[in-house]
């Protein structure tokens, strides 16, 4: 997995490419989301526009951030998840759990 | 014609052995004629099997060994994932799309499984070793249909 991060005002924007899955990718999913609340960000929004697959491991990862930002006091939304990944966040129900937006700046506008 | 035949592949309870395993089951499904959609499930079955092979039958102890046999012929393709654990029930393992279970970080994997794949069975509940068979028929292609008609 790879990310990059940029800043819209308050709202950091990470964008992940790649994998999700057990071992690497996981742990720098985890590391970049601690790394941002190490930083006192609070308003995350994870774009997997171009994040090709995940699996339960990747999955879980991203629950487990979305509860450490919440007991931080911050929040983490998903920008255009494409594909399998789409698939697989409304199989698992993860949909319930996330803002999910399609649109960037309706995504920034909603923090 | 229909390939067929069997593939045993054993390897040691690492993480990082899962995606090879997903790597082969991508390319035994593609020789015995799935489509890219068919392939990327089968694939995502294969790998939440294993990684619950590795983790959770066998503790993440590299000395025990997952064993991973690819049996395919005209109906379609098995693949029975082997370890040393105690097996599990997978019918009572608890749903994680229950709003008291979205927020754990685990416990997916057989949800995962029972959706991508045809059949799901877990054989050997007694101790000596646990096996996770899948199970992904062929679709039938108009040729067979017009064959049998």
């Amino acid at each position: 997995m790879l990310s990059k991060r940029r800043s819209e005002g308050p709202v950091e924007i990470l964008e992940l490419s790649g994998k999700i899955t057990i071992g690497e990718g996981e742990a720098e999913l985890r590391r970049d989301v601690q790394d941002l609340l190490d930083g006192g960000r609070r308003k995350i929004l994870l774009s997997l526009e171009r994040v090709g697959f995940m699996d339960s491991a990747g999955l879980g990862e991203l629950v487990a951030c979305y509860k450490r930002a919440n007991e931080n006091g911050g929040t983490i939304k998903i920008l255009k998840p494409s594909g399998k990944v789409a698939d697989l966040l409304s199989l698992t129900k993860i949909t319930e759990i996330f803002e999910i937006f399609e649109d960037e700046g309706e995504a920034i506008a909603s923090f | 014609m229909t390939p067929s035949g069997k593939i045993t592949v054993s390897v040691a309870s690492r993480v990082g052995h899962v995606d090879l395993i997903h790597a082969i089951s991508d390319q035994v499904a593609a020789l015995v004629g799935f489509d890219n959609d068919e392939i990327l499930n089968l694939g995502l079955a294969v790998r939440e099997a294993t990684i619950n092979a590795i983790k959770h039958g066998n503790g993440l102890d590299p000395k025990k060994r997952v064993r991973v046999t690819f049996t395919f012929d005209d109906d379609g393709l098995e693949v029975a994932i082997r370890d040393r654990g105690k097996g599990f029930d997978p019918n009572s393992v608890a749903d994680p799309t229950l709003p008291e279970n979205l927020f754990q970080p685990s416990g997916r994997g057989v949800l995962l499984m029972k959706a991508f794949v045809d059949r799901v069975e877990v054989h050997g509940q007694d101790g000596k070793g646990a096996e996770v068979c899948l199970f992904k028929g062929r679709r039938e292609v108009p040729d067979r249909r017009r064959h049998r008609s």
